[in-house]
C-alpha cells in the first residue's frame, strides 16, 4: 500500500516535471499550424458559395471594381477542388464564366468562357502567381498555396489585433517557382485562420501584406469576409468583401462542367 | 440605367430585367491608298476610310430557373455613306429540360480550337468586320438555328439545325474594300442563296467529353460552303452560289508542359465536285491544325499554330483551270503566332497576332493596344496589315491595310 502510494507519487512527480520541462508538448509544430490554416482558409465545409466584391485601388486613389459569384466544391479535404466563377462586372467581363479544376501537386485545368464569341477557351495555368482579374491577389491567394511547397518554422507567438497568434516563417522549397523569398504568417491560435501575412521579395524587402480585416462565423465556420492585399512597393491594394456566404449547399458536380460554363445556373447570375 | 419591369414571368423574381449594352465608335484609316482599282471596286480608290461608324447596343436577358431570353440589338450609324441601320445580333430562347439544353433563335455557334484559323467552325463569319478593325466578336455572325444539347455521363451531344442559310460576309463589288476579283469585267452579278427547304437545312452535330483533363470533340456538318463560288453565265453575268459541303472532324485540347496543346482535324467533302473537275467549285480537302499556348511569365502569353490544308485531286484542279487563271498549290501551309502582354493590373493589353503562309507568301499582322480607361470606358488602337501576292488569301487585302481605333462606353 505504502509502495503503491510511493509509486504514485513518483509518477505524479515525473509527470509534473515533464509537463514543466516541456510546455511545448501541447504546442503544434509549424507544419501542423500551416496545414490547419490551409484547411481553415481554403477548405471549410464540403462546398461554399459567395458573392465577392473586389475593389482595386491605385496609389492615387483611382478605383476599379470587380464583382463575381464564386463557388467551390472539395473532392477531398486538403486535396482536389473545383471552382466556378461568374463575373457580374465590370461590363467588359460581364457574363464571363471561369472554371478551375485544382489538383494538388500538378497544374490546374482552367477554362474561360467568352459569351460574345460563345467560346470556351482553355487557359494555360503554369503560373499560379499570376494576378487574379488584375487584382493584388494571385490565383494562389484565392485558392490556396499547398503547405508542402514551403518549409515552415515557428518563430514566436504574438498578438494580431486582439487575437493570439503563432508567427510562422515559410520559405519556398523551389525558389524559382514563386515571386517571394519568404513569408511571415500570423495564424489565429484558436480559429486557425491567417490573420496577417507578409511577403518578402527575393532581396528581402517587404513586398505585399495580407490582412484579414473582418472575420465572421458562418454556419460554424470562421470566415474571412473582408480581406486586403496591399502591394507596399507600388501602393496599389485590393480589398475583397465576401457577402452571401453559404456552406454545404450540396452543390451539384454538374456545376463544375462545360455545361455550366456555357449556361450558368440562374441563381448564380442574379 | 433604369431597370425595365418584366411582366407576367412566373419565375422572374420581380427585381426587373437589367439593361446592358454599350455605345461605340470605330474608325479605320487606310495606310496605303490604292491608285488603281478594278471597276467593281472604285470606292476603294476614293474612300480613305475603311471604317467610320458609331454603334449603340442594347442587351436584355431575362431568365427564370429553367428558361432564359437573350436579345442583343444594335443601331449602326455608318458615317461614310451616311446611313443608319439596325441589326439583331443575337435573339434566342433557352430552355433547360432535365439533361437537355434547347436554344432557339439567332445565335452564335463556335466550334473547334483554332485561333483565327477555322476547321470545324463552319458557322458564318463577317470577314469585312475583321478586316475593318471591329472588335473580334464581330467576326462571328449569328445563325438562325435550333440547337439541342444533351448531357449524359460527362459527355455532351449537340445537334444544330439551321433552316435559313447565312453566308460569310466578304468584300464584294461596290464595297469599300479592295480584293482580288478574277472576273472584274462582269459587273452584272447575282447571288443564289440555298432556298430554305428541309433538304437545304444545314445540320451539325458535336459530341464532346473531357477525358483525363483533355477536352475531346467529334464534329459532323452537312450544309454548304459559306464563301460563294462564282461562274459566268450568258448575259454575260456572274452568278454566285454556295456549293454543298460536308465536314467531318475532331479536336483535342489539354494541358502539356505547363501550357495548352490544341489539335484539330477535318475532312471537307465538296459534295458537288468530288472528282475535282469543276473549276468553279472548291475541291475536297483535308485540314489539320496544331497549336500551343503558354504563359511565359505572369501576364505574358505566347502561342503558336501550324495549319495545313491539302487539296484532293490537285491534278484535276490544275487541268480545270484556264490559261491565266490563278492556281492554288496542292497544300497551303500557315503559321501563326500570338503574343499578349497584360500591364497596369490588366487594364492595358498589348497584343500581336501574326499569320503567314510560307508557301503561298501571303501574311497578316495585327498589333493592338487596348486600354481600359475606367471600368466602363475603353480605347483600342491597332493596325491590320496585309501583304503577299495579289491573288493570295491575305495578299489581296493589302490595299485595305489600316490603322483602327475603337472607343467603347459599356454599361
Amino acid at each position: 500500500m505504502a509502495l503503491n502510494r510511493a509509486v504514485a507519487a513518483v509518477i505524479l512527480a515525473l509527470l509534473t516535471v515533464s509537463w514543466l520541462a516541456q510546455p511545448s508538448a501541447a504546442q503544434p509544430s509549424a507544419d501542423q499550424i500551416m496545414s490547419r490554416a490551409h484547411l481553415a482558409m481554403y477548405y471549410p465545409g464540403e462546398d461554399m458559395r459567395a458573392r465577392v466584391t473586389m475593389r482595386l485601388v491605385s496609389r492615387d486613389g483611382k478605383e476599379r471594381v470587380r464583382e463575381l459569384t464564386m463557388t467551390r466544391r472539395d473532392l477531398q479535404d486538403g486535396g482536389e477542388q473545383r471552382y466556378f466563377i461568374y463575373f457580374h462586372r465590370p461590363p467588359d467581363v460581364r457574363d464571363m464564366t471561369f472554371l478551375v479544376w485544382k489538383y494538388p501537386g500538378k497544374d490546374d485545368d482552367r477554362w474561360l468562357y467568352i459569351p460574345a464569341l460563345k467560346l470556351v477557351r482553355r487557359i494555360a495555368a503554369s503560373d499560379k502567381r499570376s494576378s487574379f482579374a488584375g487584382s493584388d491577389f494571385s490565383y494562389e491567394d484565392i485558392s490556396g498555396r499547398e503547405p508542402e511547397e514551403d518549409t515552415h518554422k515557428l518563430i514566436r507567438e504574438d498578438k494580431a489585433g486582439a487575437r493570439d497568434a503563432y508567427v510562422v516563417e515559410s520559405v519556398p522549397k523551389d525558389p524559382g517557382s514563386v515571386d517571394f523569398g519568404r513569408k511571415l504568417s500570423w495564424i489565429d491560435k484558436g480559429r486557425g485562420l491567417p490573420l496577417k501575412e507578409e511577403y518578402f521579395d527575393r532581396r528581402g524587402d517587404l513586398a505585399r501584406v495580407f490582412t484579414a480585416e473582418e472575420i465572421t462565423e458562418i454556419q460554424g465556420f470562421w470566415t474571412v469576409t473582408r480581406r486586403v492585399m496591399k502591394n507596399v512597393q507600388t501602393g496599389h491594394w485590393t480589398e475583397a468583401i465576401l457577402a452571401d456566404v453559404r456552406y454545404n449547399q450540396k452543390l451539384a458536380p454538374d456545376l463544375f462542367s462545360e455545361r455550366a460554363l456555357r449556361a450558368p445556373p440562374t441563381e448564380l447570375v442574379r | 440605367m433604369a431597370p425595365l419591369a418584366l411582366g407576367g414571368g412566373a419565375e422572374a423574381d420581380g427585381e426587373g430585367v437589367p439593361v446592358h449594352g454599350f455605345v461605340q465608335s470605330g474608325t479605320a484609316y487606310r495606310l496605303i491608298q490604292p491608285d488603281r482599282c478594278a471597276r467593281t471596286q472604285r470606292l476603294a480608290c476614293r474612300e480613305p476610310f475603311v471604317l467610320g461608324e458609331g454603334r449603340a447596343r442594347i442587351e436584355l436577358a431575362p431568365r427564370g430557373e429553367w428558361w432564359g431570353l437573350t436579345a442583343k440589338g444594335e443601331m449602326i450609324f455608318d458615317a461614310l455613306v451616311p446611313e443608319v441601320d439596325g441589326e439583331l445580333r443575337e435573339g434566342y430562347l433557352d430552355l433547360a429540360l432535365g439533361p437537355l439544353d434547347l436554344r432557339i433563335g439567332r445565335q452564335v455557334i463556335t466550334w473547334g480550337v483554332g485561333d483565327l484559323v477555322f476547321i470545324n467552325d463552319v458557322f458564318p463569319k463577317d470577314w469585312v468586320a475583321f478586316i475593318a478593325g471591329l472588335p473580334l466578336e464581330y467576326l462571328k455572325k449569328g445563325s438562325d438555328a435550333v440547337s439541342v444539347t444533351g448531357h449524359w455521363a460527362g459527355a455532351s451531344l449537340q445537334l444544330v439545325l439551321i433552316p435559313r442559310f447565312e453566308a460569310d460576309t466578304l468584300p464584294e463589288a461596290g464595297g469599300r474594300l479592295a480584293f482580288h476579283d478574277p472576273m472584274a469585267s462582269l459587273e452584272h452579278r447575282h447571288t443564289d442563296d440555298p432556298t430554305p427547304s428541309p433538304g437545304n437545312t444545314e445540320v451539325g452535330a458535336r459530341l464532346s467529353r473531357n477525358v483525363l483533363g483533355w477536352d475531346l470533340s467529334l464534329y459532323a456538318y452537312r450544309g454548304f460552303f459559306h464563301a460563294p463560288a462564282g461562274e459566268a453565265e450568258p448575259g454575260p453575268r456572274l452568278r454566285f452560289f454556295f456549293p454543298p459541303l460536308s465536314v467531318y472532324g475532331a479536336s483535342a485540347q489539354g494541358a502539356l508542359l505547363g501550357g495548352v496543346l490544341s489539335l484539330e482535324a477535318g475532312y471537307y467533302d465538296s459534295r458537288h465536285d468530288r472528282a475535282g473537275r469543276d473549276a468553279a467549285i472548291e475541291n475536297s480537302s483535308v485540314r489539320l491544325l496544331t497549336g500551343y499556348q503558354r504563359e511565359v511569365v505572369p501576364d505574358l502569353m505566347l502561342s503558336g499554330q501550324y495549319y495545313v490544308q491539302v487539296m484532293e485531286d490537285h491534278a484535276e484542279y490544275v487541268r480545270s483551270r484556264g490559261p491565266g487563271m490563278p492556281r492554288r498549290s496542292a497544300a497551303r501551309h500557315v503559321l501563326t503566332a500570338r503574343l499578349t502582354r497584360l500591364l497596369l493590373h490588366q487594364t492595358l493589353r498589348l497584343g500581336l497576332f501574326a499569320l503567314a503562309s510560307p508557301n503561298d507568301g501571303d501574311w497578316y499582322l495585327g498589333p493592338e493596344a487596348r486600354y481600359q480607361i475606367t471600368d466602363a470606358l475603353s480605347a483600342t488602337l491597332g493596325l491590320n496589315v496585309f501583304g503577299g501576292p495579289r491573288r493570295s488569301d491575305y495578299g489581296q487585302f493589302e490595299a485595305n491595310s489600316n490603322l483602327y481605333t475603337v472607343l467603347r462606353y459599356a454599361f
